[in-house]
């Protein structure tokens, strides 16, 4: 082992992760300061060491597989820092779960809108991997409200992007490139969101015609449906809530009845312009099981073999979507692309990743064209 | 001149414009800079936006894309002459998708003129900068426009779901999808907001919001700012985000009736005007409920628009008001920052001793559910000295919005106007990321050179930092 490696054990030896079940790797280390992330990653890159970073685990099957020198947990940057409930922001660092933060926040009545399931996730890791709740359908997507980003980049900078506050123009977007990035232009260390104030009722109505719900209701926060029904989540005043119900001729039953993730070996994120999601249905093999968002556009399918996929695949990048792989054996990898056809802009992406991480040591290979 | 020639043969001799008369109309924008183009283009579509930019490779010249020059902050000045490429022709409204709720637009469709096209299909595009009859869609989204009602649907960049877009190469591609979630870097999140530092837009795939089945607009009236201000932070604070909710300070309430003759209260010493949208029951809860809070802060009066005329009348004193600042003086200058909500009474108070420690008439007419505010001084550029003044009091009301915790710019951009007060914000480190970003894009720093970050934020002089002559800031 090289001097530089020896020291790097060393360091890590003094960075133990919070108990939780980890990939093996040669290297482990949980950093709980950004210093310490900053301190890591340099050192990382000097050694030119693979890192995965990983939040709760819970979007690790997102992208290509990644054999790690070195497992990065995040899970001890575990800081609400800052909450200022009149501004509707908070500041958490990127390991803080989003289950605990939402549950914090819905403590005064708010909410950042992010995934409460897997209870594990942490927000640096739905942030990375582009995850938005089923509420997207109403409030847009998790990057719409990401107001400010700390990011430690490959090569051990720290890099501050955006601002505290809910409205700003100054400089490039940096919070709405670590959306979705899979940590490649950096760690995510802390971010500020935008919230929103709870909603004071909550109902769900089974409804039989997805399409004509937009004609009875404005904007409700989702339209979903399974293999099982479509139900129709409503949120607002009491007096709208009550009147929604009655207008979709439905019993509605109080509270928010979330689906469950399709079942199945295999998981998939269908992507299409939402006005298809009833073809896109028709077109999804008869063994899979779904949750399809009208409006968005989104289908999250489950299947125990990816026979069909590549059909399924072809139709859906000709109408300008995507198939994405999210959940797989290992090996299936080696099988299938996990993301389809990469992008036309892949050599920028490729030249804006060196930016930030010039020795490629984030992830590398975990995003589309095994970038 | 054979770059005359060149791009005469390329977009017709009517699209190249040289005399001294359009050089001068396209030298500047709505702000007080002026730089100096050395030739206009206008160019029809991507593909004659892609021989542009290979030309002005070739000939080693700026290129300054701009649309319809109402920004502020100079973003559209040419300060390093060059070309000047004005998105004028691109302006059809190509395809509105009723089913998605999506349209493809050109770049030089102007913000309203969208609207009114999909309003009769029930839907509209929701920025709506003050400037929306005369802005253009790729103005709106090279600057990341705001506007009242972005305070419950977001800026332009949450209404853009695709670009198609001229690179330093003269590349067209496209970023982003009508699906969601498009795999890789979020080319078109960097891209919005980049004020054409990065690439030229050609077309947009903007998203359209469905218009709401019922609105109430309130006006609330207080004898202090300060109780309008606590307002706003209290209708946040009972669980309600309005559709929008804007404040006016009295002396910006004068000059608006002064000449709209809308009956707006003049005595107060702040109005706010708020809007909530959806359906009726929830309106009228959401009406009920910012009334309270507007009365339990001492409101003096609390008017709700009866129709549709006197919500439209109400809206048009809040969108003209810059216009209406004429009659208090011939020039004006208008700020664009952003504090957090919380801090708007103390900046609020702060805002008016900067503007009397150097004699100046500071006019309010912000977005005060944002936090962001825009103080307007007018004055007299005849009278000397007064630009100097009006430029240190400008910086004051940044530093000041900056120590509260807050940005540069919440709608504006940052152009050249902001571009050497960046590093109240960022430190060396980040600025020097932007610039990376910048440099991925635009090796050659042939776009909109000089702008948003100032010189030295990289490694070597990206920026180039001289002024022309005649310049100020």
């Amino acid at each position: 082992m090289t001097s530089i490696k020896a020291a790097l054990a060393n360091l890590v030896s003094q960075m133990r992760p919070p108990e939780s079940e980890l990939p093996e790797a040669e290297l482990v280390a949980g950093p709980a300061t950004i210093e310490e992330l900053a301190h890591l990653l340099a050192q990382a890159n000097a050694a030119g060491l693979k890192v995965l970073v990983w939040g709760g685990g819970s979007h690790q099957g997102l992208g290509g597989r990644v054999a790690p020198d070195l497992l990065l947990v995040t899970t001890a940057l575990d800081r609400i820092i800052a909450w200022e409930p009149e501004d509707l922001t908070v500041v958490a660092e990127g390991g803080v779960a989003a289950a605990r933060l939402e549950d914090h926040l819905g403590g005064r009545g708010q909410t950042a809108l992010l995934p409460t399931q897997p209870l594990q996730a942490t927000i640096g890791g739905v942030i990375a991997a582009g995850i938005s709740s089923y509420r997207r359908g109403r409030y847009g997507p998790t990057r719409d409200r990401i107001l400010e980003v700390t990011l430690v980049t490959g090569d051990g900078r720290v890099v501050r992007g955006g601002a505290r506050v809910v409205k700003n123009v100054t400089g490039y977007d940096l919070p709405r490139l670590a959306a979705g990035s899979l940590g490649s232009i950096g760690v995510i260390a802390s971010v500020c969101l935008k919230l929103w104030p709870l909603s004071a009722a909550a109902a769900t109505v089974v409804v039989d015609d997805p399409e004509r719900v937009a004609a009875l209701v404005y904007r409700p926060l989702a339209i979903i449906s399974t293999r099982h029904n479509t139900r129709v989540y409503l949120a607002g005043t009491e007096a709208e809530v009550n009147s929604q119900i009655g207008r979709l001729g439905g019993d509605g039953q109080l509270g928010h009845d979330w689906p469950a993730d399709p079942p199945g070996g295999m998981r998939w994120s269908l992507r299409v312009p939402p006005a298809l999601v009833n073809h896109a249905l028709t077109k999804l093999p008869s063994t899979w099981s779904y949750v399809a968002q009208h409006g968005v556009g989104l289908i999250e399918a489950g299947s125990d073999d990816f026979e069909g996929a590549v059909e399924l695949r072809e139709w859906t990048e000709a109408i300008g979507g995507a198939l994405v792989l999210v959940a797989a054996p290992d090996e299936v990898y080696g099988l299938i692309d996990p993301w389809g056809t990469p992008p036309a802009t892949l050599d920028l992406q490729r030249r804006l990743i060196a930016a930030f991480d010039p020795g490629r040591i984030l992830n590398p290979g975990r995003l589309p064209g095994g970038v | 001149m054979v770059l005359t020639q060149d791009l005469r043969g390329l977009l017709g001799e009517e699209h190249v414009l040289e005399t001294p008369l359009a050089r001068h109309l396209y030298s500047t924008d709505a702000g007080v800079l002026r730089g100096s183009a050395q030739v206009v283009v206008l160019p029809a579509d991507a593909r004659q936006v892609s021989e542009v930019v290979k030309l002005a490779n070739r000939y080693q010249l700026p290129l300054v894309a701009r649309g319809a020059g109402t920004g502020l902050a100079a973003g559209a000045v040419p300060l390093e002459g060059g070309i000047v490429l004005a998105t004028t022709r691109m302006n059809q409204i190509e395809e509105i998708d009723v089913e998605n709720q999506t349209a493809w637009v050109g770049p030089g469709v102007i913000n309203l003129d969208l609207s009114r096209t999909t309003t009769p299909m029930g839907l509209h595009f929701a920025p709506d900068p003050s400037s929306q009859a005369a802005c253009t869609v790729g103005g709106n989204v090279a600057n990341n426009a705001g506007g009242p009602h972005c305070l419950a649907e977001g800026s332009t960049v949450n209404h853009i779901l695709a670009l198609e877009v001229v690179l330093a190469d003269g590349t067209i591609t496209t970023v982003g999808s009508e699906a969601p979630d498009p795999i890789g870097l979020d080319l078109r999140g960097i891209l919005v907001g980049s004020e054409g530092t990065l690439g030229i837009v050609t077309r947009a795939l903007v998203k359209l919001t469905p218009n709401p089945p019922d609105v109430r607009t309130l006006l609330a009236s207080f004898s202090s700012v300060a109780d309008a201000a606590a307002t706003v932070s209290g209708v946040i604070a009972a669980g309600i985000v309005p559709a929008a909710l804007e404040m006016m300070d009295k002396a910006m309430t004068v000059a608006v009736e002064n000449w709209l003759h809308a009956g707006l209260p003049t005595e107060a010493a702040a109005i706010l005007l708020a809007e909530v949208v959806g359906e009726t029951d929830a309106v009228e809860a959401e009406a009920h409920l910012i009334e309270t809070v507007a009365h339990s802060h001492n409101a003096e009066e609390v008017r709700i628009a009866q129709d549709e005329a006197e919500r439209a009348l109400l809206w048009k004193g809040r969108k003209s008001a810059f216009g209406a600042v004429a009659q208090a003086a011939p020039n004006y200058y208008l700020h664009d920052t952003v504090v957090p909500r919380t801090k708007l009474v103390a900046t609020m108070a702060e805002v008016y001793r900067i503007g009397e420690r150097h004699g100046l008439t500071m006019l309010n007419v912000f977005h005060a559910g944002d936090g962001n505010l825009h103080p307007l001084m007018a004055f007299d550029a005849r009278q000397p000295g007064m630009l100097e003044k009006v430029q240190a009091a400008a910086d004051e009301l940044v530093e000041l919005c900056v120590s509260k915790g807050g940005a540069l710019s919440g709608e504006h951009g940052i152009g050249r106007e902001k571009r050497d007060l960046m590093p109240l914000m960022f430190n060396e480190i980040d600025l020097d990321a932007q610039a990376r970003i910048k440099e991925v894009f635009d090796p050659e720093n042939r776009f909109n050179p000089g702008k948003v970050l100032p010189a030295g934020s990289r490694c070597f002089d990206l920026a180039g930092g001289k002024l022309p002559d005649g310049v100020w800031v």
